[in-house]
C-alpha cells in the first residue's frame, strides 16, 4: 500500500473541510480525487504533502507514518495549478533545486536534469526562464521539477486548470505516459470528470469534505451509490420508483429487474438512475421500444457532433416522478413538466429522425437503483406555514441541497392517509410529536426526522443503537445522512454507573463493533464515545447543551414497546425546551 | 487623399480610452513637471553654473562642507540599510500574519509621512536628550544619541521607514505562497526557502524602497536639525550647511553645494535604476 489515509479530519474555524477520510492507494496506482470546488480535495492533497496541519487521523506513505513530519522530509512531488515555478531561475535551476538541496554533484545533477527534460519532452530548454515558456511548457517543467528528487508519490493539484483545451489534452497524455513509465503512485485533484475518466485507475468523489465513493471510472459511472455521484459523473436522469416483487416500477410501467440492481427490500421506494444514452426513443407509430416507461414530447434537439441531445417533456399521465427537487417542497402533482434528457447516436438519428414537438415513446435500456434509503423527504405538517418553517430548517435544507433530494409536502390531515414507507418523514418537534411519530409508524414510516421549528445546523451527530439488532438499519441510515452533512459523527454507548467489569468490557466491545460495522458496510468512520448513565440522563444532557446535536436513535415498531419508549425513556426529546433534532430508524421486525 | 489621411488610415485603429486624448494629458504632464520640478531645479543650476570650476572647488573643499557631505551620505546610507532590514520584517509581519490590531499597526507605519518633520525632530530630541526618557538610560552606558551622528541616523531611520515597508508590502502580498510550498516539498529548509525563493523576488522592491528612503534621508532637514545639535564638523548635515550659507547671504556658495547635492542624488538614482533593470532582466528572461 503506497498511501494510507486513516480517519483524516481537518477543521477550518471549527467546521470540517476534510471530514473523516479513510483511503488506501496501491503502489503505481493513478488515483483521481474528483469534486466540486470547496469539497476539500485540495486540502486533502495538501495534508498529504505535509503543507497543512491535520486535526485528526494518520497518513502513511509506503508504510511510514508521516503525519507529524514536515513537507520537506516526506518525499512527495507536488505540482500546482499555477505552476509555482521559481521565476528568477532558469528551467535548469528550477529542476535542479531539489538536487541542490540534497547536495548532489553538478555532473549528476546535469544528467538527472537531462533525463527529466527528455521525459517531459523539453530537451534544450535548460537555459530559458519560465517567462519565456508557454503555459503548457511551464507545467511540464513543474512536473519535471516535482519528479527530480525521485519522490515516493506524485501529487497534482488541478495541474491542467490554467491551460487551454488543446494543450490540456496534450499535457494530460504526457502526464499519463510519464506516470506509466515510472510506475509512480499518483494522486490528481480535479473538478473535471472527463479528465478523471481519461486518467484514473480509480476515482474518489469528494463533497463537503467527505469522500463519498471510490471506484473504477466505469463502476462509479454505472453503479453510483449516491445521487451526487450519479449527477456529478456525467449526465443522469433521476426518477423516484418502487421496487416490487415483480420488478422495478417506474411510473405506470413495470420494468424487468436488473439482477445487479436490487439494493433494497421489495416494496420500498428507490431512486433510479437512467443515463441519457440509455433512454431509447421510438416514434409513437413505430415499434415500441423495449422496456417502455413513458410517453413524451420532444422539447429541444441539440447537435453535438457524433451525438444528438434530445430533451423530452413527459406526458402528465406517465406518472413518473423526478427524484431531484428544486429544494422547495411541492405537492405530489403527477409528473407535470418532468424533463428527460436523452442522447442518440448517429445511427439512431438516421433510423428515426426526430423533430421538435414530435411525440415519442420512451424506453430504458439500463437502469440502476441507488442503494440509499433516503429516496425523498415527506414533510408532514398541520399548516402550510409550519411546512415552510420545517423546510427552512438549516438541517433539512442542507440535507436536501446536498442530496439533491426531492421534498414532498403533506399538509393537514388528508382524507385518505397514504402509506409513508418511502424516504424520510419530517415532523415538527412539538409536545404532540410523540403521537405524530406513533401514527406515522402506523402508516409504515421507517425513517422519521423530528425537527425543531427554529434551529441551527448541528455540528455533531450522536448515534445510539438502543438494541444491538437495530444496528444494521440504523447504520445504513447514518451513513447516508453522514455523507451529506458537515458534521462530526459519534457513536455513543451507554454504560450504567454501577457497571460491573464484564459490562464495561461489553460496552467497549459494542463501541468497537459499531465502528467496524459502519466501516465494513459503508466505508465510513465513526468516533466512539461512552456515557456513564442511562438513556434518559444522556438525552437530557444532549438536549440541555447549547450547541444542537442531531440525535439518531433506533426505534421498535411493535405497539407496546413503542408506546413505552415514547412515553418513557424518550419523553425528554419531546419536552417543552428540547431543541435537539432527532432522527429515528424504525425497526419493523416483530 | 492627403498624407495625414493616409497615415491615419494606415495606423492602428484608435483604442477607446477613458481619459480625454493623448494630446491633452501629455501637455498637462509636461507643463506640470516643468512647473513643479524642472524650473526650480534649473534655477538652482543657473545660479551656480556660471561659476568657474576653481570656484566650485573652493566652496566644496572646505573641511566643514566635506564633513557635512560625509555625514549626510553615511548617515543616510546607514538609515537606509537599517530600514531595509526592519522594513522588510515589518512588511512580512503585516502581510503574513493576522492578529488583532494589525490594521492599527499598518496605519502606524505611515505616521512618519504624516507627522510634520519638525515635530518628529523635537520628539526624538526630548526622548534622546541626556535627561530624556531613553537618553537617561543610555547615557550611563556611554551611548550618546542626541547631538551626535548617531542621533542623525536615528532621525533619518524614522522618516525613511514607510518607504521600504510600503514598497515591499504589495510585492510580498502578491507573492504566490505556492512558491514556498513547492520549495518545501522539494526538501528545502525554511532558511533556504527564504534565501533562494522569497528574497530574490523581493529584492527589486527592497532596493527601490531603500533607495527612496536614502534619497529622502539625504534631503531631510526638519527632523534632523533638532536632534543633531548641528556642531560643525561633527553633526552638521548638508541641508543645514546650505541653510546657514543662505542666512549669511552667501547665495552662490549655497547654490554650489545644492547643485552638488542634486548631482549626487541623481547619480544615486541612476545607479539604483540601472541595478534594478539588470535584476529585472535576469529574473524575467530576455524582456
Amino acid at each position: 500500500m503506497s498511501i494510507r489515509i486513516e480517519q483524516l479530519t481537518k477543521l477550518y474555524q471549527g467546521t470540517p473541510v476534510v471530514n473523516d477520510v479513510t483511503l488506501e492507494i496501491r503502489t503505481g496506482e493513478f488515483f483521481v480525487l474528483l469534486g466540486p470546488s470547496g469539497s476539500g480535495k485540495s486540502t486533502l492533497l495538501r495534508a498529504l504533502a505535509g503543507l497543512t496541519h491535520v486535526d485528526h487521523g494518520r497518513i502513511s506513505l509506503h508504510e511510514r507514518d508521516v503525519t507529524e513530519l514536515p513537507a520537506r522530509v516526506r518525499g512527495v512531488g507536488l505540482v500546482f495549478q499555477h505552476y509555482a515555478l521559481f521565476r528568477h531561475m532558469t528551467v535548469a535551476e528550477n529542476i535542479e533545486f531539489a538536487l541542490r538541496v540534497r547536495r548532489m554533484r553538478a555532473a549528476a545533477r546535469r544528467q538527472r536534469r537531462q533525463e527529466l527534460l527528455q521525459l517531459v519532452a523539453l530537451e534544450g530548454y535548460d537555459e530559458r526562464y519560465p517567462s519565456q515558456l508557454s503555459g503548457g511548457q511551464q507545467q511540464r517543467v513543474a512536473v519535471a521539477r516535482a519528479l527530480a528528487h525521485e519522490p515516493a508519490v506524485l501529487l497534482l493539484d488541478e495541474p491542467f486548470g490554467a491551460l487551454d483545451a488543446k494543450i490540456r489534452v496534450e499535457l494530460r497524455d504526457t502526464v499519463r505516459a510519464v506516470q506509466r513509465r515510472l510506475g509512480m503512485t499518483t494522486i490528481l485533484v480535479t473538478h473535471d470528470q472527463e479528465e478523471a475518466f481519461s486518467l484514473a485507475d480509480r476515482i474518489g468523489v469528494m463533497q463537503m469534505g467527505r469522500l463519498l465513493e471510490t471506484g473504477s471510472p466505469e463502476s462509479l459511472y454505472r453503479f453510483p451509490a449516491t445521487r451526487f455521484v450519479a449527477r456529478f459523473l456525467g449526465a443522469a436522469n433521476l426518477f423516484l420508483g418502487r421496487i416490487s416483487p415483480d420488478g422495478l416500477q417506474l411510473g405506470s410501467a413495470l420494468l424487468a429487474p436488473d439482477s445487479a440492481a436490487m439494493p433494497a427490500a421489495p416494496g420500498t421506494e428507490a431512486v433510479f438512475v437512467v443515463r441519457p444514452e440509455d433512454v431509447e426513443l421510438g416514434a409513437t407509430d413505430g415499434a415500441a421500444p423495449q422496456q417502455q416507461f413513458a410517453h413524451g414530447t420532444v422539447r429541444s434537439l441539440t447537435f453535438a457532433g457524433h451525438q444528438q441531445h434530445v430533451n423530452i417533456e413527459l406526458d402528465p399521465h406517465s406518472k413518473v416522478h423526478p427524484a431531484i427537487g428544486d429544494g422547495r417542497g411541492e405537492s405530489d402533482s403527477d409528473g407535470v413538466g418532468v424533463s428527460v434528457d436523452a442522447l442518440r447516436s448517429a445511427a439512431e438519428q438516421d433510423a428515426a429522425p426526430l423533430a421538435v414537438g414530435a411525440h415519442v415513446n420512451l424506453g430504458v435500456r439500463r437502469l440502476h437503483a441507488l442503494p440509499t434509503p433516503i429516496s425523498s423527504f415527506r414533510v408532514i405538517a398541520s399548516t402550510a406555514a409550519q411546512a415552510e418553517a420545517l423546510e427552512a430548517n438549516p438541517l433539512l435544507a442542507q440535507l436536501v441541497r446536498s442530496m439533491q433530494a426531492r421534498v414532498i409536502r403533506r399538509v393537514g390531515g388528508e382524507s385518505t392517509p397514504e402509506r409513508l414507507d418511502a424516504g424520510i418523514c419530517v415532523l415538527p418537534l412539538t409536545p404532540g410529536t410523540a403521537d405524530a411519530v406513533k401514527s406515522a409508524i402506523a402508516l409504515g414510516a421507517r425513517r422519521i426526522l423530528c425537527l425543531p421549528m427554529h434551529g441551527a445546523l448541528p455540528a455533531r451527530m450522536l448515534v445510539h443503537a438502543r438494541d444491538p439488532q437495530q444496528r444494521g438499519p440504523l447504520l445504513a441510515l447514518v451513513s447516508s445522512v453522514m455523507r451529506h452533512l458537515p458534521v462530526e459523527a459519534i457513536a455513543v454507548t451507554l454504560q450504567r454507573s454501577d457497571a460491573s467489569r464484564t459490562e464495561v468490557v461489553e460496552t467497549q466491545r459494542t463501541m468497537l463493533d459499531t465502528s467496524a460495522d459502519l466501516r465494513g458496510a459503508h466505508g465510513l468512520d465513526l468516533r466512539g464515545e461512552r456515557f456513564v448513565g442511562d438513556l434518559p440522563a444522556w438525552l437530557a444532557r444532549v438536549c440541555a447543551q447549547p450547541e444542537p446535536a442531531l440525535v439518531v436513535l433506533g426505534l421498535k415498531s411493535s405497539q407496546p414497546e413503542l408506546d413505552a419508549a415514547l412515553r418513557g425513556e424518550l419523553a425528554v426529546l419531546f419536552g417543552k425546551h428540547s431543541y435537539a433534532p432527532v432522527l429515528f430508524a424504525v425497526d419493523t421486525q416483530p | 487623399m492627403s498624407l495625414t489621411d493616409k497615415l491615419r488610415l494606415s495606423g492602428p485603429p484608435r483604442r477607446h480610452q477613458i481619459l480625454p486624448g493623448f494630446g491633452l494629458t501629455m501637455g498637462y504632464t509636461v507643463t506640470y513637471l516643468g512647473l513643479i520640478v524642472l524650473i526650480p531645479l534649473a534655477a538652482a543650476f543657473l545660479s551656480a553654473a556660471h561659476l568657474p570650476l576653481a570656484e566650485w572647488f573652493r566652496v566644496l573643499m572646505t573641511p566643514r562642507v566635506l564633513a557635512a557631505f560625509r555625514l549626510s551620505i553615511l548617515a543616510s546610507l546607514a538609515a537606509a540599510l537599517i530600514n531595509a532590514v526592519f522594513g522588510l520584517l515589518i512588511a512580512w509581519v503585516l502581510t503574513r500574519y493576522d492578529f488583532p490590531g494589525r490594521r492599527l499597526l499598518d496605519a502606524l507605519v505611515d505616521l512618519p509621512f504624516a507627522l510634520p518633520t519638525a515635530v518628529a525632530g523635537i520628539a526624538l530630541t526630548t526622548l534622546y536628550a541626556p535627561n530624556g526618557w531613553l537618553g537617561q538610560i543610555l547615557a550611563p552606558l556611554g551611548i550618546h544619541v542626541a547631538f551626535t551622528p548617531l542621533g542623525v541616523v536615528i532621525a533619518l531611520t524614522f522618516i525613511g521607514l514607510p518607504f521600504v515597508v510600503r514598497t515591499v508590502q504589495p510585492v510580498l502580498a502578491d507573492l504566490d505562497q505556492d512558491l514556498e510550498r513547492a520549495a518545501e516539498t522539494l526538501g528545502a529548509r525554511p532558511t533556504r526557502v527564504f534565501r533562494r525563493v522569497i528574497f530574490p523576488v523581493l529584492l527589486p522592491a527592497l532596493i527601490t524602497g531603500s533607495a527612496l528612503a536614502f534619497s529622502r534621508a539625504l534631503g531631510e532637514y526638519g527632523s534632523v536639525i533638532f536632534i543633531a545639535g548641528n556642531i560643525p564638523l561633527v553633526s552638521e548635515i548638508v541641508p543645514l550647511v546650505i541653510m546657514t550659507k543662505l542666512e549669511q547671504f552667501q547665495y552662490v556658495e549655497a547654490a554650489v553645494i545644492a547643485v552638488t547635492m542634486l548631482l549626487l542624488s541623481f547619480a544615486m538614482m541612476f545607479v539604483v535604476n540601472a541595478a534594478q533593470l539588470a535584476l529585472q532582466r535576469r529574473h524575467l528572461g530576455k524582456r
